[in-house]
């Protein structure tokens, strides 16, 4: 069984400069596999082995790790979206069963239907998350003139707001749906899943809310602690901890 | 096609029904085969730590969940229209596997208000002949209470099942549900502890309004607990990890914990994994099923396996389908108002409302899932319905389950949806907040049905059911009424904030999940010209076909499913037993 390990924001800051240092333009990409090159006598392990993006390209990449920090970003609860492993949770959703449409019915004939019809489309989630990225990047370009990766963050953050109203057009793609359904529900599980999965680093989500997670074999807390704080909700246990 | 020897009961579907009236048969020394399309989940991830804690994969991925790639179900909302297959399973989750859905499940079991088992006759003569709309096809079930009563008692006994009894020999019981029809015996084990937020809406209601709430009964085992065949659960420890999830700690009743194991270790029965049932062999002439077509998922072969009895033990959906498949019986027709296969289909009207209480740690991780806190007062016809405008009604509580982050946070209206605000929301509310819910009764409606979808298949080349539905006008005002009664218990909680106040309403939304509680298509009835089996579960027009699960059900209550379905999965082993010794017509 693994101890649980704590790598807060600092540690992450220090990474970060560790990796500009060494001439690296992806931080959030190479984070991981830099570190132990870094260095291996003073920090413990580091938490998630994940390096580098499997589904996203460098372009795709730039526009969620921008996003994903602006739906997250670095403050007095949690480091950035990026640092908190966000961006490599949604990578690996969409590389995984999820994006290639496990337990998705893709079988015609195909009809649009009622939002409360549910999705409708035949492309599977990877595909359908990447021309929705495609298509509100081209958007962004034609009202502010530059990449969505580019922008300012309120310029950002308001941009994703209009996505989110419906107010982005685009001629072709429901960019409010590929948003409200597919990217935004993407975020919040990045948020609150095991980290495991790659996002939630450190819990830290768990910590912000004061979910304790793993084992809850709450027994005798279900009276000790009715009505009254938790406080294994203040150090929280994932599956790697129990692995 | 491969035959094979033939065997005295074969049932279609490994779940619930099938294994409760399989205990049945077995105990009285007779032959069975159950044909379950999966295998078993206990001993894999799911039903282990740590990996049993993984919301992502068992709740939001579906990890045991019906595969929606390979069979799903089309939706139109009137006839007109063009169905749409639920291209993701949402608004109702069947199981696949040994245990079926009752595998993980959260456990709740009720026995339904006396009335269900003959509600046309009883809103007639409470209400006068013209009570029941023209387009409610409500009927008798053509069963007492009273002849369920030792059923439910005995599933009660096989499931460890904890409670309070509201009616004890029609004596009220204080702390049990005051509505109960009368009971023979207490519950078998004492109710689970209450939340915190139960224990403020029970004070609530019962200060400011007079309700009557009660701990809402179930199968997680408060304690250790052995059952009449000896199988044994042990306690809960309130994890939040019950519906979605199989118990690592074996304190939840299920059939893959408690018949099946069981079971097996009898002779006279077999447990057939991954077997895929293709279809019934029916001889229409002399009336009967003459077996069960399946495909081996293990050698890719298909057999047909005989059987002196056939039960069609699956799940709702599946029961309508291999009957219209296979030809067996009329379908109902929604223009004449003729036929009866797929007729009677109902779902559930579920709403709920958040609350908000600042002061309070309602912590809601410390729960499981018959942790709720539960009152019958707007529920069936409990309360008098004159000049309401509908009929039926919903049960009313506070439903702390589970405290699971990516499903079960809830924050007040007007929180910004991501930001810094957002996260000082969450961290704020998470443990501050809990829901009142509301779940609905659903009657039938002469456009709610089930049929063969023209257009849609699944993976082994057999056309999806397609749901004819929508909430009908009787369902709106019976949202709309209970949602209201919700809402002033939420008032007076002394709440912070309340989430917004919404009845459920057309247009049906798939991508909801509204509980797996869906019902009818193969309605039970005295009436053949209104039923597709006898009030024995005995098909009309083929005696030794028998059909058991929700699907038998002639509408929909307010409460959980599983009681009225245990209690007539039961009765129908033995009723099957009687059978197999005397053939022929059970009256």
């Amino acid at each position: 069984m693994n101890l649980p390990r704590d790598s807060g924001p600092s540690r992450r800051e220090f990474l970060r400069h560790a990796a500009l240092a060494a001439g690296l333009t992806s931080v959030s990409t190479t984070l991981w596999g830099t570190e132990a090159a870094a260095t291996p006598s003073q920090l413990p392990p580091v938490e998630s082995p994940a390096t580098g993006y499997l589904s996203l390209g460098p372009e795709e990449a730039a526009f969620v790790e921008a996003m994903i920090n602006v739906l997250c970003p670095a403050d007095e609860l949690t480091p950035s979206g990026v640092d908190c492993g966000l961006a490599v949770f949604i990578d690996r959703q969409l590389a995984g069963a999820f994006g290639r449409g496990e337990r998705l019915y893709l079988r015609g004939p195909w009809r649009p239907g009622l939002p409360q019809d549910g999705y409708q489309l035949p492309m599977a989630p990877e595909q359908f998350f990447k021309t929705g990225l495609a298509a509100a990047d081209a958007a962004c370009r034609e009202q502010h003139g530059r990449s969505f990766a580019d922008l300012e963050t309120t310029v950002a953050d308001s941009f994703l707001s209009a996505l989110a109203e419906g107010k982005i057009a685009h001629s072709r793609m429901a960019l409010a749906e590929w948003f409200n359904d597919l990217v935004y529900p993407l975020f919040i599980q990045a948020c609150f899943a095991d980290p495991i999965y790659g996002g939630n680093q450190d819990k830290v989500f768990w910590k912000m809310i004061g979910y304790p997670g793993l084992p809850a074999v709450n027994g005798l807390n279900m009276v000790k602690y009715r009505g009254k704080p938790f406080p294994g909700a203040r150090h929280p246990k994932s599956i790697q901890d129990f692995s | 096609m491969k035959p094979l020897p033939q065997r005295s009961v074969v049932i279609v579907g490994g779940g619930m029904a099938a294994g409760l009236l399989a205990r049945q048969l077995v105990h009285q020394g007779i032959d069975t085969v159950v044909l379950e399309r999966g295998g078993d989940h206990r001993a894999e991830a799911a039903g282990r730590i740590p990996t049993q804690r993984d919301e992502l994969r068992w709740d939001i991925r579906l990890g045991l969940m019906q595969d929606a790639a390979s069979e799903t179900y089309t939706l139109r909302r009137s006839r007109p229209e063009p169905s749409r297959p639920m291209r993701r399973l949402s608004a109702f989750l069947p199981g696949t596997g040994v245990g079926g859905a009752g595998s993980h499940w959260n456990g709740q079991v009720w026995r339904w208000a006396a009335c269900n088992m003959a509600l046309r006759s009883h809103f007639t003569a409470r209400y006068g002949q013209d009570a029941i709309p023209a387009d409610m096809p409500l009927q008798d079930w053509g069963v007492s209470h009273e002849e369920l009563e030792p059923y439910y008692d005995l599933f009660e006994k096989l499931f460890g099942v904890t409670g309070r009894a509201g009616n004890i020999r029609g004596k009220i019981m204080p702390g049990g549900n005051p509505f109960e029809a009368p009971r023979q015996n207490e519950y078998p084990q004492p109710p689970l502890e209450t939340t915190e937020a139960g224990l403020i809406f029970k004070a609530t209601a019962e200060r400011e309004f007079g309700y009557r709430p009660f701990p809402s009964p179930g199968a997680n085992s408060t304690g250790t607990y052995v059952n009449p065949d000896g199988m044994r659960l042990g306690a809960c420890q309130y994890c939040g990890h019950c519906d979605r999830f199989i118990c690592e700690a074996n304190a939840k009743g299920t059939p893959d914990a408690l018949l099946y194991p069981w079971l097996e270790r009898q002779a006279h029965f077999e447990l057939r994994r991954h077997c895929q049932v293709l279809g019934l062999d029916y001889d229409r002439a002399a009336g009967r099923v003459r077996g069960v077509r399946y495909l081996d998922l293990i050698t890719g072969e298909e057999y047909l396996q005989p059987g002196g009895v056939v039960v069609l033990a699956a799940f709702t959906m599946t029961n309508t389908k291999l009957l219209l498949t296979g030809g067996i019986g009329r379908p109902y027709d929604p223009v004449k108002g003729e036929g009866v296969v797929g007729k009677n289909f109902c779902y559930q009207i579920n709403s709920g409302i958040s609350i908000f209480l600042r002061d309070r740690w309602l912590n809601p991780f410390l729960a499981a899932g018959c942790t709720s806190t539960i009152m019958e007062e707007f529920d069936d016809d409990n309360f008098d319905h004159t000049g309401l405008g509908f009929l039926g009604g919903g049960s009313i509580g506070v439903g702390v389950i589970s405290g699971r982050p990516i499903n079960a946070r809830r924050l007040p209206p007007g929180t910004p949806r991501w930001g810094t605000a957002w996260k000082r929301a969450n961290a704020e509310w998470y443990a501050h907040n809990c829901a009142i819910g509301v779940q609905g009764s659903c009657y039938p409606h002469r456009e709610n049905y089930l049929d063969l979808d023209p257009d849609y298949s699944d993976a082994f080349g057999l056309p999806l059911v397609r749901m004819n539905f929508d909430i009908r006008e009787n369902e709106r005002r019976v949202s709309a009424f209970c949602t209201g009664r919700a809402e002033q218990i939420a008032r007076a909680m002394g709440a912070t904030q309340l989430g917004p106040v919404v009845p459920r309403t057309s247009p049906f939304d798939t991508r909801l999940y509204q509980g797996t509680h869906i019902t009818g298509g193969t309605c039970m009835g005295a009436d053949p010209a209104t039923s597709v089996v006898s009030p024995r579960l005995q098909h009309w027009d083929s005696e030794n076909l028998f059909v058991v699960g929700a699907s038998v059900f002639a509408h929909n209550s307010g409460l959980n499913p599983t009681g009225p379905l245990a209690a007539l999965a039961l009765r129908l082993g033995d009723d099957i037993a009687r059978y197999v010794k005397n053939p022929g017509h059970l009256s």
